[in-house]
């Protein structure tokens, strides 16, 4: 493996793993921008945006820009989270070019009007389907409540409202400012050719203006607490637990993963012997999201309505008995092992290493090899995993109930 | 005997009448492994839908030397991600690992799929989970709807889903569960796939020493037996955000020489962001978030099965565009939709040939459907025989028609065919 990099005149970095083995490129741009770096007024605009940027522009029409993806085979998409918003795609080797220089062009799209009009109703079915969606539902509302007025507490989508409100000329300015090349990065893994894409990224952004584009990084003040939303359009009920984590930044993530893996796996877990293997709920499991300076554990489970609060205090129950007596070291094995096999499965391919290798120079200005990765999972020991049960904050957590509920304890 | 083939497939066929097939991936350093067995839905006793399943969960609890819990705990320190369940036609085991784990792996199967408890105070929470999962699915519009559309397709046991039936699931005893481990978990007919890094002879060897004295055979599957004629069926649920719509309609089965043709024409309708629902439906109209068609196979029987998710209000012409559409498709298609079509599928497949996890899947699919596992320079080959006529051929015979629709959310439709 080759770990090329490179910063353009207007600060586009580009950074590469390269691997001459692999029948395939990927490539994709990581822009540092999310649902936290927008205002309540123009909630929804990253993602919006998303699927705007794949309108095109005076190069590109909308057909066009569609049809290429195809004609060059393209294995391709994007995703906006709270806090990147990433497009990518892989290709075999010998359509690199093409690929690059279509995301390439399409990172200044034209934001035409009566493509605006037509994808907010797509946006407002995306918003439907999600609704129809508890579990999603739920940890979105969950997010909002536990953070409050704090940037992660916004939700990706927005809602039908801000969405309704939203204008082309709005995300124009929201645009400009967080599309700066000196936010974005171009990633390659695979059988990628390096000279040919720096050479073609050069020129592809030469007309790219650098911005002043902070992202303001506010220690979020949890709002510990438990709330029920009653609804009778679930037939389920739906729970969701949630407290403080580790930011993407700290070195004890790998051992925060681990632990969180032994308590909530989906299977073998101490949820899963507490609460699925017999029968108490539908599905359980606990895992730890790292984030940009800051992080949560969240926890779900969904059950019969009459044993919700069965279903709860089993849940905090199994979270307490964890971090008093702490896991084995046959548990925190399994889970190391779990999880290196997830991520050695997760990097076969070029496009799974992207996603890796993007988000490790996104946050930390740093790659790490896959076997790195693999080697800093397994290092993790029982008294790691145990020292983050120990810190995990129980009695500053949420706990959400969404269904046929009508209250929690 | 052992039969090689060009590329890096292999396959073997043991006395007792498991099918082996492997694919090295060079560079890999997981393999991924498949035990696939004809006993499914299709095959369950009338009274008992939702055995498949029930099984499945209860071979899990206890098996060999090991108790649940410990057989949990040794599939865990191995590191496996774990697959499998029961589907319509069949139940499968097996997952992805480190390659150096995999003898030990195949060890711990080999007692799960031979020599599982079958723990009698189990039963209970097997059924409970059982339960669950069908009271789940009214929480999860789309997959509720494909249940639905595959009932509403098929007559007869096609027509089943895994998930059982409240009725089938109550009724299911200990004594079902071993007389249905003795009589469908059979090595003639069953496939074990693996793909990634492995020695195959090694391979052969330790699944012979593990799964050598095995001997029968499952009982035989049933026929597909698609309705005559297409009907409409509409699911009212009040509270949905959404409508759910999902068109089915036949096609030829995959072992048919018109095969490819048929699958190119769904991959015209439906293979990229270019082609035409996404096109017709999401992009010039903004219909909905989500619309595809995709091609379905049983063995000995193939359907085309197509998705809308819509806002109430919207619904009644996303139906009629969707059919528009599907319809539209005899009167041709272009060379330059053929072109994109067929690199879509060429490049996809060589990019699934990265992952093991995908190319088992593949592999033990391909052996199950038509008996044999085709090599990337076959299908190749037959892609790039497909042109607009051929394609013209097969659908002035096989026009789409006889739609099979179901649609649940709040408004029912009318099907203007």
């Amino acid at each position: 493996m080759n770990y090329p990099r490179t910063t353009l005149d207007n600060g586009l970095e580009i950074i590469g793993e390269q691997n001459p083995d692999a029948k395939s490129v990927a490539l994709g741009f990581f822009v540092r921008t999310g649902s936290r770096d927008e205002t309540p007024a123009i909630a929804g605009v990253s993602h919006f945006l998303e699927h705007m940027v794949f309108k095109g522009n005076a190069d590109w029409t909308p057909d066009k820009v569609n049809l290429e993806f195809d004609r060059i085979g393209a294995k391709y998409n994007a995703q906006t989270s709270d806090e990147a918003t990433v497009y990518y795609g892989a290709v075999l080797p010998e359509r690199q070019e093409r690929l690059l220089g279509l995301f390439g062009s399409l990172m200044r799209p034209s934001l035409r009007s009566d493509d605006f009009d037509t994808e907010k109703k797509v946006i407002l079915e995306e918003i439907a389907l999600y609704l129809d969606n508890p579990g999603f539902t739920l940890i979105d509302k969950a997010q909002e409540w536990f953070f409050g007025e704090h940037p992660l507490g916004q939700s990706v989508l927005g809602t039908d409202q801000s969405i309704t409100d939203l204008t082309r000329d709005q995300m124009m300015e929201y645009f400009t400012l967080r599309y700066a090349p000196n936010n974005i990065k171009l990633v390659l893994t695979g059988a990628f050719d390096w000279d040919a894409a720096v050479r073609q990224a050069e020129t592809l952004t030469r007309d790219w203006e650098p911005q002043r584009t902070p992202r303001v990084l506010t220690e979020p003040e949890p709002r510990p607490a438990v709330r029920v939303e009653k609804t009778d359009k679930y037939n389920r009920a739906h729970l969701c637990w949630m407290t403080a984590g580790l930011a993407e930044q700290d070195p004890g993530r790998y051992a925060a993963d681990v632990a969180a893996y032994a308590v909530g796996a989906r299977r073998g877990s101490r949820l899963y012997w507490a609460l699925t293997e017999p029968g108490i709920a539908d599905s359980a499991w606990f895992d730890h999201w790292s984030k940009d300076g800051g992080g949560i554990y969240v926890g779900y489970a969904s059950c019969d309505p009459t044993r919700s609060q069965e279903v709860a205090d089993l849940l905090r129950e199994a979270l307490q008995t964890a971090k008093a007596d702490g896991l084995t070291e046959a548990e925190v094995n399994g889970s190391r092992r779990k999880i290196a096999a997830g991520r050695t499965l997760h990097g076969e391919t070029p496009l799974g290493r992207l996603m890796s290798v993007g988000s490790d120079w996104l946050y930390r200005h740093e790659v790490n090899s896959l076997d790195e990765e693999i080697e800093r999972t397994l290092a993790v020991t029982v008294e790691d995993a145990n020292d983050a049960l120990a810190a995990l904050k129980t009695d500053a957590a949420l706990l959400a109930g969404l269904g046929p509920i009508e209250a929690l304890r | 005997m052992s039969d090689p083939t060009v590329s890096n497939l292999t396959t073997h066929t043991l006395d007792n009448g498991l099918t082996l097939v492997g694919e090295v991936i060079p560079h890999a350093r997981a393999a991924a492994f498949q035990f696939l067995l004809p006993a499914g839905a299709v095959t369950e006793p009338g009274g008992k839908l939702g055995l498949s399943s029930m099984l499945e969960n209860m071979v899990y609890r206890g098996a060999g030397a090991l108790d649940s819990h410990e057989l949990s705990d040794a599939l865990d320190s191995l590191g496996l991600q774990r697959g499998g369940g029961a589907d319509l036609e069949t139940t499968s085991f097996g997952g992805s690992l480190l390659a150096e784990d995999l003898p030990e792996a195949l060890s711990l199967y080999a007692d799960i799929l031979l020599r599982p408890h079958l723990p009698e105070d189990q039963l209970a929470s097997a059924r409970t989970i059982a339960l669950h999962r069908l009271e789940a699915l009214e929480d999860n519009p789309s997959q509720k709807l494909f249940v639905h559309l595959q009932d509403a397709y098929f007559a007869g046991p096609h027509g089943r889903s895994s998930l059982g039936t409240p009725e089938g699931i109550e009724a299911v005893t200990a004594v079902d569960l071993r007389a249905d481990h003795a009589e469908r978990y059979k090595p003639a007919g069953a496939i074990f796939g693996v793909a990634g890094r492995f020695d195959f002879d090694a391979v052969v060897a330790k699944v012979k020493d593990l799964f050598g004295e095995w001997t029968g055979g499952a009982p035989a599957l049933p026929v597909p037996m698609p309705r005559a004629e297409g009907q409409y069926l509409h699911l009212p649920k009040e509270t949905a955000s959404q409508e759910q719509i999902g068109v089915a309609y036949p096609q030829v089965a995959p072992d048919d020489p018109a095969y490819y043709n048929a699958t190119m024409a769904v991959q015209v309708l439906s293979s990229g962001m270019g082609s035409r629902l996404f096109m017709e439906v999401r992009e010039k109209r903004g219909l909905v978030y989500s619309v595809f068609a995709s091609n379905r196979a049983v063995r000995g029987a193939g359907l085309v099965l197509a998705y809308a998710g819509t806002t109430p209000e919207r619904s009644q012409e996303t139906l009629d565009v969707l059919i528009g559409e599907l319809k539209r498709l005899v009167e041709g298609v272009t060379e330059e939709e053929v072109e994109r079509a067929r690199v879509g599928l060429l490049s996809s497949l060589v990019m699934q040939g990265e992952s093991t996890g995908a190319r088992v899947g593949s592999i033990c699919r391909d052996q199950f459907l038509r008996g044999r596992v085709r090599t990337l320079d076959e299908i190749r080959a037959e892609v790039e025989r497909v042109t607009p006529e051929s394609i013209q051929a097969y659908l002035e015979a096989h026009p789409p028609k006889e739609f099979t629709v179901v649609t649940l959310g709040p408004t029912a439709l009318e099907v203007r065919a």
